[in-house]
């Protein structure tokens, strides 16, 4: 990342502060000043985490072309039109953290984000992971999210977020892509998958359209990008 | 009519529970935090246990189309297990924070202990300091005698009536609770508690003001299509319609909406059904033609 972190806080800061209403904006702002200050306070940034939705609501945040030509400039060059206000409001306290705190005192924190985190900022953590400094430590957070068979848990890492074809081991990697096969997930949706297909991948992906027919079940699409185009799946 | 079951523990149900329960009518849920029917012995368990309300169930609602909130705390039972109790005491702030939390629940007596007082009293606290109502249970042996403690705890506390939500009423308890100014709920069950004919006898008797009903239903026996056959008996009983939707919907939502974060229509969260977010291989629709509804 050429950027620095304090250059993607400012950036999400802003992005955020521009969509929301004054009491949030002001909220945002004290909430940064006061986490960028003195030494880490774990428990309030835990607390304005979880409060971020109350005050920046939900809406999308559907950048302007400016913005996404920001955005990308500061090494953010996947899609985030889809993200919440309230989540690219916690993405900016994390990136904040990021940026003020030592490296060591960012761990336990994005790790009780997730841990502790409802759904909604599971998601939120999921989505900021690739914007962190280090992000390879994170790791075992985006594998847990794998797991989960809440679908929007495992779309926030699997798809439109560049962070598991980066960081994810082989095995950990083509599990996630069979596992977005199998829930409907059109593969054009996961980031850097071109950069990661393997004969394993295409060996799964075979196996797993072998079982569909026996079964005498549909195979998805899309599913020759993985082969190589050996294979052919059936249109929907 | 929309119908509102404020007091049910899905996590114990099934998705056939959800499809019926949408198909009744029920719109959405209040899922207070409670016991296992064991005791539980890490304070590590709470958190996922909490963490699971918060997430999983919340999502498994949403694909059939009902909005799950939830209420959280120490419960009465539990409150005097030394292993836990403290623990979880300390917990909860980190927890009751949360969107989807709308009160601070099950609290209140089971066996009229010291460190029940002392949990209870913690934990009125705890919602004075979240801006929480409260869900409280009352107990089953001794109920009358419970829940006039009940009422005099929350007098010295100094918490706000009107945020307080006395839960299991009987005929006995429910004049003593409409002396003050909290709210009164009705567990409907298939043999104890409190049944639909009797419910019917007491709205007849004391009107629909601060009166909810629920099926409290968990993994007992017990019926999560409680309030919509309470609501249909009503209606046949001759009770007026505004009155019924006066219980079994605007009640609920007025007295948890008083936590702020009744949300019942998320802009970020579709109400729709929509089960192609989930496809075979996951462990909700297991092959099935997934449902949309828009």
């Amino acid at each position: 990342m050429t950027q620095t972190m304090s250059q993607v806080e400012a950036l999400l800061r802003a992005l955020a502060e521009r969509r929301a209403q004054p009491a949030g904006r002001e909220w945002l702002a004290r909430t940064a000043a006061a986490a960028a200050a003195g030494a880490p306070d774990r428990g309030a940034l835990l607390e304005a985490f979880t409060a971020a939705t109350r005050r920046l609501g939900r809406g999308q945040l559907a950048p302007g072309e400016d913005e996404i030509e920001r955005l990308r400039a500061a090494g953010v060059e996947w899609p985030v039109a889809g993200w919440g206000a309230d989540e690219l409001g916690r993405a900016a306290l994390l990136a904040t953290a990021a940026a003020h705190w030592p490296s060591a005192d960012l761990e336990p924190l994005v790790e009780e984000c997730y841990r502790q985190g409802d759904g909604a900022e599971r998601q939120a953590v999921l989505r900021a992971l690739p914007l962190l400094p280090a992000p390879e430590r994170f790791v075992e957070i985006g594998i847990d999210a794998c797991r989960s068979h809440i679908q929007p848990l495992f779309e926030a890492i699997a798809c439109a977020n560049p962070y598991a074809a980066l960081y994810f081991p082989e095995l950990n990697f083509n599990q996630m892509v069979l596992k977005a096969l199998f829930t409907g997930v059109a593969l054009a949706r996961i980031l850097g998958l071109e950069g990661r297909l393997t004969p394993e991948l295409g060996r799964m992906a075979a196996g797993y359209a072998s079982e569909r027919r026996a079964a005498g079940r549909s195979v998805p699409p899309d599913i020759g990008i993985l082969t190589g185009g050996t294979l052919t799946g059936d249109q929907p | 009519m929309k119908l509102f079951d404020p007091h049910i523990h899905m996590t114990s149900r099934t998705t056939l529970d959800y499809e019926a329960m949408a198909g009744a009518g029920i719109a959405a849920v209040v899922e207070p935090s409670f016991w296992m029917g064991q005791p539980r012995t890490h304070v590590g368990t709470f958190e996922d246990y909490f963490a699971s309300l918060l997430g999983w169930e919340r999502f498994r609602a949403s694909q059939f189309g009902i909005r799950h909130f939830c209420t959280l705390s120490l419960n009465p039972k539990e409150a005097n297990s030394a292993r836990i109790a403290q623990g979880v005491i300390e917990l909860l702030p980190r927890y009751l924070s949360k969107d989807g939390v709308v009160a601070v629940g099950e609290i209140g007596y089971d066996d009229m202990t010291s460190e029940e007082d002392k949990y209870f009293a913690a934990q009125l606290e705890l919602a004075i300091r979240f801006e929480l109502p409260v869900l409280i249970h009352t107990p089953h042996r001794d109920k009358k005698r419970g829940t006039e403690r009940s009422l005099a705890l929350i007098r010295d506390v100094g918490f706000p009536e009107e945020r307080a939500l006395i839960d299991h009423n009987t005929e006995e308890t429910l004049p003593l609770v409409l002396e003050t100014a909290c709210w009164a709920g009705h567990s409907i069950y298939p043999f104890t508690k409190m049944d639909e004919p009797r419910m019917v006898a007491l709205v007849k008797r004391y009107g629909s003001d601060r009166i909810l009903v629920n099926s409290a239903a968990d993994w007992g026996v017990s019926d999560p299509l409680k309030v919509p056959k309470t609501a249909a008996l009503m209606r046949e009983s001759g009770i007026a319609d505004a009155d019924i939707e006066k219980i079994v919907w605007r009640n609920p939502v007025a007295f948890f909406g008083q936590s702020g974060r009744l949300d019942l229509d998320p802009a970020g969260d579709s109400p729709a059904i929509d089960q192609t977010q989930l496809w075979e291989g996951n462990s909700v629709l297991r092959g099935q033609q997934p449902v949309v509804k828009r």
